[in-house]
C-alpha cells in the first residue's frame, strides 16, 4: 500500500476530489435512476401511500314548477356514527373551564339532538366495535347540535340527499330517488340523465396530522353538476286540487281520485292531482299502488264522458246536429245483436235532441246517434282523439288505454262504445279529448315539462307543437254549446256550474269489471270533465274518483269539479263571462 | 561515548529542506472570503426556506380554519334555507291561513280598466264552501311551522272565527240526487 508523503498536499487533494467525484457520480447516477428511470413507479407507490382519493359528487339538478317554486332539490344530510370501543368519559371546555362529561350525560344530550330516547342512544353506542350508526341522514340543524356537543367519539358522514320541500304536492309527478340517488319514479326517473350530472374524482396528499398538503390536489375528472327541469305544473293550483281530491276521496270512500287541469291553448298540464298519493320525502310510507301517477298509468272505461265524442263524430260526419231529434226509450234493442241496452234510470219514452241526450246522458239515445256513423269511421275518430295510444310525454309506466282493433269490435262493442264501454282511457287521455274540443277541434300533445335546462340553468318554454285536427272548428264549437246545456240544465251537471262563468261539461258514471267474476261490479268510476269559459275555452278540468262507495254517481265529483275550476279561473285571472249561451232545443 | 556521538553529529552534513513557494497571502484571503460569502448565502437560503416553510405551514392551518368556517357557514345557510322551505311550503301556509281565519272568496270580481266595467258579482267572502281547509297533504319535510298564530289571531280579534276553522273543502247536503247517467 502506497502512502502519500505528507509533503504532497496536491496529490492528497486530487485523491480526495476524485473520491468525492466518484461518490457524487454514484449519487447522481442513483438520482438519475430514481428521478428519471424509476420515477413513475416510485411516484405511484408514494402517491398510493400519501394520497387520499375523493369522489366529487355531482349535485343533482333541481325540479321547479311553472312558477319557479322548488319541488325537488339536493341538500346535505349527515349520518351520525360512533366508535363504541372509544366511548368513555371526556372533558369538555365550557367558558374556559374543563367539565367532565359522563357517557350517560353525553347519550342524553345526543338523544335530545337526534329526537331519540337516551336508552336507544345508549344501546347504539355500547359495544367494542369501531363503528356503530346512531342515526341516518339527519338534517343540518341536528348535525349542528351534535357537532356543538364536541363528543370526541362521535363522527359524522355527509351525504347528498334529496329534499322535496312541498312534500306530496305533485309527488306523483315529481317521483323520487332510491338510496343511491337514482331516480326510480316520475320526473326523477324520466329525466334522471339530465338531473344526475356526472361525478368527478380528485386526489390530494395529507400530512401526518391528516391536513391536506397545499397544491397537492390533483383533479382527475371534474364533476359535472346535474341540470334543472322545469315542470308545467303550477304547484299552488296542484296543492289546491290535491286538497279537494283528498277530501273528496275520503268522503266518497273511493279507491283513488284524480284531477287533471289542462291549458287548452297549449296542452300544458297545469295540475295532475291525485289522492292518495306519495310524499317523495318518505315514499315507504305510501302503499305501492299510491307511489305512481295514475293520471298516466291507470286506464279504466270512461263511461258517459265518451258520449261527448260520439256526438261530435256524428256532427262532424254530417249525420247529426245539436238539434237532431231522437226518440229515446228506457230500453232499446241493439240492431243486429240480441242485446238490449237501458238507461240508468227508468223513464218513459222521451223525445230528445242530441243536446238533450247529452244533458240526460241517455245510453239509448247516444247509441242511436252513434249508430248513424259507420262503426269503422267512428273507431277511426276515437283513434284520432288519442284513445289506445300513449301520449308523447313518455311518462314512466304510462298506459296506452285500450281501443280494440276493428276485428275485435264485435257487434256489442260497436254499440256500447258509443257510451264509453269496451274501451279504456287514462285520465290524461280523457282530459285531452276535451282539450281538442276546446281548441277548435285541434288535439295537441300534452306537455308536462319544458325539458332539461342548459348548464347555466337557462331553459326555453316548450313550444306548442302543431296539433292534429280531429274535428272541424264548427263541430267543436257545436259540441261545446251542447256541453254548456249539460251544466245549465243537467240533473247532475248543474252541480258543477261556476257562478259568473259559462262552463260546459259532461258527467260519467262508468261501470268497473270485477276481475273475480269477469262482469261489471257494483262500484263505479265517477267523472266530471268540463271546460271554461265556453266563449273562449281556456281550461279543461277532469275529475275522477274510482270506486266511489258513498255516492255511486258523478254527483260525487261535480262539487269538486266546480271548486277546482273556480280556483283555476281565479288563479289565471280569467274575468267572468259577459255573453250568454245560445238557445238550443233539448227536447221536441 | 556521549562525547564521541556529539562529535559525530557535528560532522554529518546538514540535510537539505525541500522548500517551495507558498501562494501569496492575498489570494488565500480572497478564497476564504468567497467561502464565507458562499456559506452566508447557503445559510440565508436555509433561513429563507425555513421562513417560507413556516409561512406555508401557517397558511395551511389558516386555510384549514377558513375551510372550517366555510363549512359552518354552509351549514348555517342550509339550516336557514330548509327553514324557509318549510315555512313557505303550501302545507304550512294553508295551516297558517286557516288559523288566521282566512277565506278564499269563491266569487272573484274584476275591474276592467279600459271601460271601467265591473265583471262579476261582488260578494263577501263568507261562503264556507270556499274556506281554506286544514292541510290534508303529507309533507315529511315540514319541520318548521309558523308559530304564535294564535296570539296574532287573538290580537286581531279573529278568534271568533275559530268555530268555522274545522270546515273541510268539500261539503255535501244530506240529499243525494239519483243519477241520470250511466
Amino acid at each position: 500500500m502506497a502512502y502519500l508523503n505528507p509533503g504532497e498536499p496536491q496529490k492528497r487533494l486530487k485523491l480526495f476530489v476524485g473520491i468525492v467525484t466518484v461518490i457524487a457520480l454514484l449519487f447522481v447516477g442513483r438520482l438519475f435512476y430514481t428521478q428519471v428511470i424509476d420515477a413513475e413507479r416510485l411516484n405511484t407507490i408514494s402517491s398510493d401511500q400519501r394520497s387520499v382519493p375523493r369522489t366529487l359528487p355531482a349535485i343533482r339538478g333541481t325540479i321547479y314548477d311553472a312558477e319557479g317554486k322548488v319541488l325537488a332539490k339536493t341538500v346535505m344530510r349527515y349520518d351520525i356514527n360512533v366508535a363504541p370501543s372509544k366511548v368513555a368519559e371526556f372533558t369538555r371546555t365550557l367558558n374556559d373551564q374543563d367539565v367532565q362529561v359522563t357517557v350517560d350525560q353525553a347519550a342524553g344530550e345526543m338523544a335530545s339532538a337526534l329526537s331519540m330516547t337516551k336508552a336507544a342512544v345508549l344501546k347504539k353506542i355500547t359495544g367494542t366495535g369501531e363503528y356503530a350508526q346512531v342515526k341516518k341522514r339527519v338534517d343540518a340543524a341536528a348535525y349542528r347540535q351534535i357537532k356543538d356537543l364536541k363528543i370526541p367519539w362521535v363522527y359524522t358522514d355527509a351525504i347528498a340527499d334529496r329534499l322535496y320541500p312541498n312534500g306530496a304536492v305533485a309527488g306523483n309527478i315529481v317521483g323520487f330517488v332510491n338510496a343511491e340517488g337514482i331516480g326510480v319514479a316520475g320526473i326523477e326517473q324520466m329525466y334522471d340523465k339530465c338531473l344526475a350530472g356526472v361525478s368527478g374524482q380528485e386526489t390530494f396528499e395529507t400530512g401526518a396530522d391528516g391536513i391536506k398538503i397545499p397544491e397537492s390536489t390533483v383533479t382527475i375528472t371534474e364533476a359535472v353538476p346535474g341540470r334543472d327541469v322545469h315542470l308545467t305544473i303550477n304547484a299552488d293550483l296542484q296543492y289546491y286540487a290535491q286538497q279537494v281530491m283528498a277530501s273528496t276521496v275520503s268522503y266518497l270512500r273511493g279507491d283513488w281520485g284524480s284531477a287533471t287541469i289542462i291549458d287548452i291553448k297549449t296542452g300544458r298540464i297545469l295540475a295532475a292531482a291525485e289522492a292518495p298519493t306519495v310524499d317523495p320525502n318518505a315514499p315507504e310510507k305510501s302503499k305501492s299502488e299510491d307511489r305512481g301517477a295514475r293520471i298516466f298509468q291507470q286506464a279504466f272505461e270512461p263511461g258517459s264522458t265518451l258520449k261527448t265524442i260520439t256526438a261530435a263524430i256524428a256532427i262532424e260526419e254530417g249525420k247529426a246536429t245539436p238539434e237532431t231529434k231522437v226518440t229515446v226509450p228506457y230500453s232499446w234493442p241493439l240492431p243486429g245483436v240480441n242485446y238490449n241496452i237501458t238507461d240508468s234510470h227508468v223513464h218513459p219514452t222521451e223525445q230528445l235532441t242530441t243536446t238533450g241526450i247529452l244533458r240526460d246522458s241517455s245510453n239509448t239515445g247516444i247509441a242511436q246517434i252513434g249508430g248513424l256513423v259507420d262503426y269503422k269511421i267512428r273507431r277511426a275518430y276515437l283513434d284520432k282523439f288519442g284513445l289506445g295510444s300513449k301520449t308523447s310525454i313518455g311518462f314512466p309506466g304510462e298506459h296506452s288505454g285500450l281501443l280494440n282493433t276493428l276485428e275485435n269490435w264485435d257487434g256489442i262493442k260497436r254499440w256500447v262504445s258509443t257510451f264509453g264501454q269496451g274501451v279504456s282511457v287514462t285520465p290524461i287521455q280523457s282530459a285531452m279529448m276535451y282539450q281538442a274540443l276546446g281548441n277548435g277541434g285541434v288535439l295537441l300533445e300534452p306537455t308536462l315539462t319544458d325539458g332539461c335546462a342548459d348548464e347555466n340553468g337557462k331553459y326555453a318554454t316548450a313550444p306548442v307543437k302543431a296539433g292534429k285536427q280531429v274535428v272541424s272548428a264548427a263541430t267543436a264549437e257545436s259540441t261545446l254549446l251542447m256541453l254548456e246545456k249539460v251544466v245549465e240544465h243537467g240533473g247532475i251537471g248543474h252541480y258543477g256550474a261556476v257562478p259568473g262563468y259559462r262552463i260546459g261539461a259532461k258527467t260519467g258514471t262508468a261501470q268497473i269489471t270485477d276481475p273475480a267474476t269477469g262482469r261489471y261490479g257494483s262500484l263505479h268510476a265517477v267523472s266530471y270533465i268540463g271546460l271554461g269559459p265556453i266563449e273562449d275555452a281556456q281550461f279543461v278540468v277532469a275529475v275522477t274518483v274510482y270506486k266511489s262507495r258513498t255516492i255511486s254517481n258523478s254527483f260525487g265529483v261535480a262539487g269538486p269539479f266546480k271548486k277546482i275550476m273556480q280556483q283555476t279561473l281565479r288563479t289565471y285571472r280569467v274575468p267572468p263571462s259577459t255573453t250568454k249561451s245560445p238557445n238550443i232545443a233539448e227536447e221536441w | 561515548m556521549s562525547t564521541a556521538r556529539l562529535s559525530q553529529r557535528s560532522v554529518q552534513p546538514q540535510q537539505r529542506v525541500n522548500l517551495r513557494a507558498l501562494p501569496a497571502m492575498g489570494a488565500a484571503r480572497a478564497n476564504r472570503s468567497a467561502m464565507v460569502f458562499l456559506a452566508i448565502c447557503v445559510a440565508a437560503i436555509a433561513v429563507l426556506n425555513l421562513c417560507i416553510h413556516i409561512m406555508t405551514s401557517n397558511a395551511v392551518y389558516e386555510l384549514a380554519d377558513l375551510q372550517a368556517q366555510k363549512r359552518e357557514l354552509t351549514t348555517n345557510a342550509q339550516i336557514l334555507s330548509e327553514q324557509v322551505d318549510s315555512l313557505s311550503s303550501q302545507q304550512n301556509l294553508a295551516d297558517s291561513a286557516q288559523k288566521l281565519g282566512m277565506i278564499a272568496n269563491a266569487n272573484p270580481v274584476f275591474l276592467r280598466i279600459s271601460d271601467q266595467t265591473v265583471l262579476g258579482q261582488p260578494k263577501a267572502a263568507l261562503d264556507t264552501s270556499g274556506r281554506v281547509a286544514s292541510n290534508l297533504i303529507p309533507n315529511a319535510a315540514l319541520t318548521e311551522r309558523t308559530g304564535d298564530i294564535s296570539s296574532m289571531v287573538a290580537s286581531s280579534g279573529a278568534s271568533a272565527t275559530a268555530a268555522v276553522v274545522a270546515e273541510t273543502v268539500v261539503s255535501y247536503g244530506g240529499q243525494i240526487a239519483a243519477s241520470p247517467t250511466r
